[in-house]
């Protein structure tokens, strides 16, 4: 397996390889609770928190 | 040679990355074959970002970078083409596909960044625009099946490109220019079958082009003879598809022997373990083929030692396979072969149970013939995958009732899609003001709304509006029949039909006109003892 997002015939002049997945634990929490949302599973999406509540 | 560089752009970001592009795949393969430097970034598989995508953009100095893919790629499609012109701007971007193709002036329009469109099938189109970058040419107009920018503004559509004859001489598609072991070889199940859903090491192929039905909500991105181009009410040439009353088509497949040498490139190269066709409805080929097709790849399949033998502990040996079917085109003894070569499930786009809907789709099928193919699968050993769609244009409680009815004495477990007039589809022809007026106007706000038909978009029923079909999706799936029977009595209300009238808003003009083009599906599907029937009826022409 190689590294590189880009495959072909021939070698680029650039590499550009795969960024490493940086899954957080959070992120792994959020898209297994989403997978069976309904009833009593229900979650909070901290990236989608408003924190400013003075404006509303 | 030119330097290429094709990207695969994202769909569905909710799922996985299941399928690699074939189309893609094929045209990668072509442009290698005739000597062109060519490079594969599957965004899709990758996900890595926008950030990534410029990376490639600079990772060399490309002449062409090509993107494409179906309706919904649009706002993946429509970013990469901006990070392209700024990272790339030495690149000249041609777009294609099933997007493209379905509005290829509004797509040019709405993506300033594209020079070039490939209109329809791009086998010959796609590799001609390399030679002529190569060359140093920018007249794309030259090249048949284009859209592209004249130098003083505005857009010329070149000549129509015929489809291609000689499907046999296309390369095998350059699979080995994704990421297989790193992304799509771990999406491999399929969760239709249990053979299905032990899938480990999955590739789909695409063995025919056509379909001779005439489905109004089906586009058949204008490789299936179903694209014409007229003047439009400017005097300009656009694409015209399926429209109440002019259907054409055009009927082409691979032989069995090209099919056998695919699956086996794919096994002996990538050890494969399961076969996804990708064909619009395998079942037409065969009839066209006076029966002989799909019986003959089975064979390839015996013959290659692929079709699967258990074993002891339960697992089995071969290769497995999926695909399409259709109600009334399958019949018992073909579905028996299927399953002896291996086959585990069978999509079929059963739609509806309610014969009055059947009859307005444009489907060729019917409620008989729905059940009929669903026991006769049953019994081959496959599993029909039996889709559902509500929210047609004569939608009603009557039909909403008989589907429930139906899953609930079959044992079927569904979750309806929702009829989604899709750019290129006669419906999205037919209601085309109607979509437009629920997006104020700008189509390219529904465009970019749609999804794969399980979310709603664009509503063509005449008789619910989204949040009722929304309403009904979900009594619908619970068979809440007291619900929808007390929602209709509501309905009736609001609507001023009394009880005893039929629950429908739909003229009867409209219906007499589904009706009389579903009459000539009929005919042809009964007429299909001669193998080009159906071809005669639908105005089609069979190639192979």
């Amino acid at each position: 397996m190689s590294n590189d997002v880009l495959r072909g015939n021939f070698q680029t002049r650039d590499k550009v390889e795969i960024k490493q997945s940086e899954e957080t634990l959070e992120d792994r929490f959020e898209m297994e609770a989403k997978k069976r949302l309904g009833g009593s599973i229900a979650f909070v999406s901290k990236k989608k928190v408003m924190w400013d509540t003075d404006k509303k | 040679m030119a330097k290429i560089l094709l990207i695969n752009p994202t769909v569905r970001e909710e799922d996985v990355p299941r399928h690699v592009p074939y189309g893609i795949a094929l045209l990668a393969a072509i442009a290698m074959e005739k000597g062109h430097l060519v490079q594969v970034y599957d965004e899709n598989a990758w996900r890595q970002g926008d950030e990534t995508t410029k990376a490639v953009c600079v990772a060399d100095d490309w002449d062409i970078i090509g993107y494409g893919g179906i309706t919904t790629t649009y706002a993946s499609v429509k970013r990469i083409a901006r990070i392209a012109r700024e990272y790339a701007p030495q690149a000249v971007q041609v777009m294609g596909g099933g997007l493209l193709t379905s509005l290829p002036r509004e797509m040019m329009s709405w993506i300033p960044q594209v020079d070039v469109g490939c209109v329809g099938e791009g086998f010959i189109t796609f590799p001609e625009i390399c030679d002529m970058v190569d060359r140093g040419g920018r007249e794309f107009w030259d090249i048949k099946g284009t859209v592209s920018r004249k130098p003083g503004g505005g857009l010329i559509m070149s000549q129509m490109r015929p489809l291609m004859h000689d499907l046999d001489s296309l390369p095998f598609p350059a699979w080995e220019l994704f990421p297989l072991e790193e992304v799509y070889f771990k999406n491999s199940q399929v969760l239709f079958s249990e053979e299905g859903m032990l899938a480990s090491r999955r590739l789909d192929i695409n063995t025919s082009y056509g379909c001779s039905l005439i489905c109004r909500f089906c586009y058949h991105l204008g490789i299936a003879g179903d694209m014409r181009y007229e003047e439009d009410e400017n005097g300009d040439l656009n694409v015209a598809f399926d429209q109440p009353g002019t259907y054409t088509r055009s009927i082409r497949y691979h032989s069995p022997e090209y099919v056998g040498a695919l699956v086996k490139h794919a096994y002996d190269k990538f050890n494969i373990n399961f076969i996804g066709f990708l064909d619009e409805n395998l079942m037409t080929m065969d009839k066209f083929s006076g029966r002989t097709w799909m019986n003959d790849i089975c064979n390839q399949w015996h013959d290659l030692g692929f079709a699967p033998k258990a074993n002891d502990d339960g697992t089995w040996t071969g290769i497995h396979w999926a695909g399409t079917s259709h109600a009334t085109l399958c019949t018992k003894e073909v579905l028996k072969t299927m399953r002896e070569a291996g086959c585990s499930h069978l999509v079929y786009g059963y739609e509806s149970f309610a014969p009055h809907v059947l009859k307005t789709i444009g489907k060729g099928a019917t409620r008989e013939s729905n059940l009929r193919s669903f026991f006769w699968t049953l019994e081959a050993g496959i599993r029909p995958v039996p889709n559902q769609i509500i929210g047609f244009p004569n939608e009603d409680f009557d039909s909403i009732r008989m589907n429930m009815h139906a899953w609930d004495d079959l044992g079927i477990q569904v979750k309806p899609h929702f009829a989604t007039p899709y750019p290129g589809s006669e419906w999205f022809t037919t209601y085309r003001e109607r979509i437009s007026g629920q997006y104020d106007g700008d189509m390219e706000r529904f465009i970019l709304d749609l999804g794969d038909a399980s979310s709603i978009s664009a509503v063509i029923s005449h008789n619910f509006n989204a949040v009722e079909l929304l309403g009904l999706r979900e009594a619908m799936l619970q068979l809440n029949y007291r619900r929808i029977d007390e929602y209709e009595q509501i309905w009736r209300k609001n609507h001023q039909i009394p009880d005893g009238a039929p629950s429908t808003l739909l003229s009867e003009n409209m219906t007499g006109a589904f009706l009389r083009d579903a009459d000539k599906v009929k005919s042809a599907i009964k007429d299909s003892e001669r193998q080009d029937a159906v071809a005669e009826t639908t105005g089609a022409a069979s190639t192979h």
